[in-house]
């Protein structure tokens, strides 16, 4: 039948026009404010070293957000990413300090700890059946206690080996570790999602969980893995964060949440109708950090920064819902 | 019904179009209501239908033509303005408030009387009542609307349009999921109301009932409107073949003798699915279409439920292959080689915003890893897609579109092509063609009697009594969560099956 043909072209031209302008909606909005900065403050704004600045600082946002994205693509949420990075900035130097592990074992043993914590989140949302957002709020907390308990409120600063603090300030070919970091997590969780049994079932998971139940998948045994490893990305982040800022403090990662998920659904909104995916992910991040970036050397107060940083993740979510209505239509 | 001095039409549409981005959905497609007529408006998915009820209610705006509504001009510009006018639009999926009592879905949306600024639920309460009654609607006004049975929902959704004082009432599919007795209430509540000079426009696949309810007919196709008829003149076929466009042979598909095939599967006493399957015993045997027929809650879904791992089995036994079966899960069940064609397949089996090759790939994912390792071989995933694309004839501009830009019949036809790449020993396909269009109804029937040929045991559960006789070689009946009767060969009719639905199975 003819006519089938022609209303799915149809629906598809619409989409495909659709998705270009929400494509280009992102892209351009990010060329203006580049251009912008550009004129404002032209020798410190774009010079290739601010640029390496840019990304460096981007990095280690994008590893959480990269993480957070896998949580979301399951349909679940986890607003305890940012605490379990700073946790993971105490533990790891608290256990090189003063467990006097050695370095390669201490961040074994912190990553595994965290992807624990995840995989906890994953049962009592999964099992316990308790609402995602209620759950990890609460672990949230737990885990800002077990922070305080276990370091007791003091940074722990003195006596970190050198190679730790080597691990972020470090360059490799003159290329700042942390984006080295940052391309290697999200090429592999691109990678994953992409292109590996788990990654697809964790797609369909999130697309529509009775039919994915259907197809034969184990619906809680995916989303526990998405929550895994949003835990485990932000385990990475807290660690390279610690070594970063050459200390393991309580709270120092807490400020992430914000732009991880402004960041994630920005990125919903981009290339794609609405889905959560990696590259947009990156893009949202890239988005957030050169706004950031611009504003602190245009020498913005501080309310400008809190006024673009909440304005930026109503946008996004608001862009992000409005594309699903359109996309679903 | 037209009286003797005939009245004017409620609702004229004149020449209305429609374009969705260059292309034609309606070409100046023309009908009309009169009082107290059931109108029916029929068509295979994607010939327009959908656009003109979309249109009438206010969903979207159309391009071109005229609406009179009781001779006056009419546009709505979004279904509360066309509700307020008087027109109400029922759904297949009814828009009701699932928590809220069948009183304040009633009252939802209309003003309501108030003492000092508060609601006075004392009147409204009479005033639901009222409307409750005459639909028929046995439940208390404080029943919670999920725990209604859907054709109680039904009820609740016309009494709201009439509350609303609604003078011409749209239906989409109404007796889809009900049972043939809730259907026939269905049908008496239509003629009372018709009776009262609402006008019912009834949009159907079922032709049964287009021809035994409307007095009008209109049969859609490629966004026109290509026959205008009533039941006096129509017949099964002259509408069959308005819809398709042309002659469609009538030729009985061929059924496998009644040659004695191997047992696959027994089940011994089985119960579960929340006490909706009681006591059902029956065996299935290897290449056969095994019908399973009865009125919707005669628990059909839920004995395909607990054979496909969904929930558990509380009590007696599954011998698959002689072996003992009891699945804990439908991955379980997927490893036995038992598939399941669920009933709702935008819900149920498809994640709609995704490709045609995605959706087909999740049941096949085990094998489609590289070296029984992690990661998957597209290309292997995509020729396999596009076999089973080629094989059910999907109508699609490539593997990688989007589920939901396809119609109703090639959505259906991807479920199906879930499980068409991988042996399966026992295919369930509750209610294959539900929603789906005449054409693809007849391809979907094929494709069941041709996996059946090539040694895979069938289950068909049908609420639609003519689908049975056409592709089973052996029908079940049940009833209240037992077997009430089994047929098979010639025994096979419409009535046989409607007859033993009635009985309490033993």
């Amino acid at each position: 039948m003819v006519d089938k043909n022609n209303s799915i072209e149809a629906k598809i031209k619409r989409r495909k026009t659709f998705l270009m302008v929400s494509k280009f909606g992102t892209i351009i909005g990010m060329a203006i404010m580049f251009l912008a900065f550009s004129i404002a403050v032209p020798h410190i704004f774009p010079t290739p070293l601010n640029m390496v600045n840019i990304a460096n600082q981007a990095s280690l946002a994008a590893i959480v957000a990269g993480g957070l994205t896998m949580a979301l693509i399951v349909g679940e949420m986890d607003l305890s990413i940012a605490y379990l990075a700073s946790f993971a900035g105490v533990f790891v130097t608290g256990l090189m300090v003063n467990q006097h592990l050695p370095m390669w074992l201490s961040i074994v043993i912190t990553l595994a700890a965290c992807t624990a914590l995840g995989f906890l989140n994953g049962l009592i949302i999964t099992k316990l059946r308790v609402n995602a957002v209620v759950a990890t709020l609460g672990t949230g907390s737990i885990i800002v206690g077990l922070t305080f308990a276990y370091a007791q409120g003091v940074p722990i600063a003195s006596g970190l080996p050198p190679a730790f603090q080597q691990l972020a300030i470090g360059k490799t070919f003159g290329v700042p570790n942390n984006i080295g970091f940052m391309v290697i997590v999200l090429a592999l969780l691109w990678l994953f999602l992409n292109y590996t049994e788990w990654g697809v079932q964790l797609r369909a998971t999130g697309g529509n969980p009775q039919a994915s139940r259907l197809s034969g998948i184990s619906v809680d045994r995916i989303k526990i893995l998405g929550l895994c490893i949003a835990s485990f990305c932000a385990g990475i982040t807290g660690i390279l964060l610690a070594s970063l800022i050459g200390s393991g403090t309580s709270a120092a990662a807490d400020g992430y949440l914000m732009p991880a998920f402004a960041a994630v659904f920005l990125g919903s909104a981009t290339l794609k109708d609405g889905d959560f995916h990696i590259i947009g992910t990156l893009i949202g991040v890239f988005f957030i950090q050169i706004g950031f970036n611009g504003l602190a050397i245009f020498g913005a107060p501080t309310f400008v920064q809190y006024f673009f940083r909440g304005g930026i993740l109503v946008i996004a979510v608001g862009l992000s819902s409005v594309a699903r209505i359109i996309a679903t239509k | 019904m037209p009286k003797n001095q005939v009245p004017g039409p409620l609702l004229a549409v004149q020449n209305v179009s429609k374009n969705f981005g260059g292309v034609c959905a309606l070409d100046n497609v023309s009908l009309e209501v009169y009082p107290g007529e059931v109108h029916g408006l029929i068509g295979s998915n994607g010939a327009g239908k959908s656009t003109l009820i979309k249109i009438l209610s206010g969903d979207i705006q159309k391009d071109g033509g005229t609406i009179l509504f009781d001779g006056v001009p009419f546009t709505a510009h979004n279904p509360h303005e066309s509700y307020k006018e008087g027109l109400g639009f029922i759904h297949q999926e009814l828009a009701l408030v699932p928590k809220f009592s069948i009183l304040q879905n009633l009252t939802l949306g209309l003003p309501k009387t108030t003492h000092f600024g508060l609601i006075n639920w004392k009147a409204e309460r009479k005033r639901a009542a009222a409307v409750a009654e005459r639909v028929g609607l046995q439940q208390p006004l404080d029943a919670i609307v999920d725990q209604l049975s859907v054709a109680d929902q039904w009820l609740v959704s016309i009494a709201h349009a009439l509350i609303h004082k609604c003078r011409i009432i749209s239906m989409d599919e109404p007796t889809a999921s009900l049972s043939a007795e809730e259907s026939e209430n269905l049908f008496k509540l239509m003629a009372e109301l018709t009776a009262e000079g609402t006008s019912i426009l009834y949009v159907s696949h079922r032709l049964d009932e287009i021809l035994r309810l409307c007095d009008g007919i209109s049969v859609f196709k490629d966004g026109n409107c290509v026959l205008r008829t009533s039941r006096r003149e129509a017949t099964r076929e002259t509408l069959i073949e308005a819809i398709v466009g042309g002659k469609i042979s009538a030729v009985p598909l061929e059924t496998g003798g009644g040659a004695r095939r191997e047992v696959i599967l027994e089940a011994r006493h089985l119960k579960g699915g929340g006490g909706r399957v009681r006591d059902v015993s029956f065996v299935l045997h290897r290449g056969e279409v095994l019908g399973i027929g009865g009125l919707v809650g005669a628990g059909r879904t839920e004995l395909a439920n607990l054979l496909f791992g969904v929930d558990k089995i509380e009590d007696g036994s599954v011998l698959f292959e002689g072996r003992p079966y009891r699945p804990k899960n439908p991955a379980a069940a997927i490893k036995n080689g038992v598939a399941l064609v669920p009933e709702e397949r935008r819900t149920q089996a498809l994640i709609l915003k995704d490709s045609i090759d995605f959706n087909l790939s999740l049941t096949n994912l085990d094998f489609l890893k590289i070296g029984g390792l992690f990661i998957l071989n597209q290309k292997k995933s995509a020729a396999l897609s596009q076999a089973v694309v080629k094989r059910l004839g999907v109508k699609t501009p490539s593997i990688n579109t989007p589920v939901i830009d396809l119609s109703g019949g090639n959505q259906q036809k991807v479920v199906i092509g879930k499980w068409l790449n991988r042996a399966m020993k026992i295919i369930i396909f509750d209610e294959p063609s539900r929603g789906v269009d005449v054409g693809a109804r007849a391809e979907i029937h094929a494709k069941i009697r041709e996996l059946a040929a090539e040694g895979a045991a069938i289950i068909v559960i049908s609420s639609d009594n003519e689908e049975l006789p056409r592709v089973c070689d052996r029908v079940l009946v049940m009833s209240f969560g037992r077997v009430s009767g089994e047929l098979a060969g010639n025994e096979i009719t419409k009535e046989a099956i409607l007859y033993k639905s009635y009985e309490r199975g033993t």
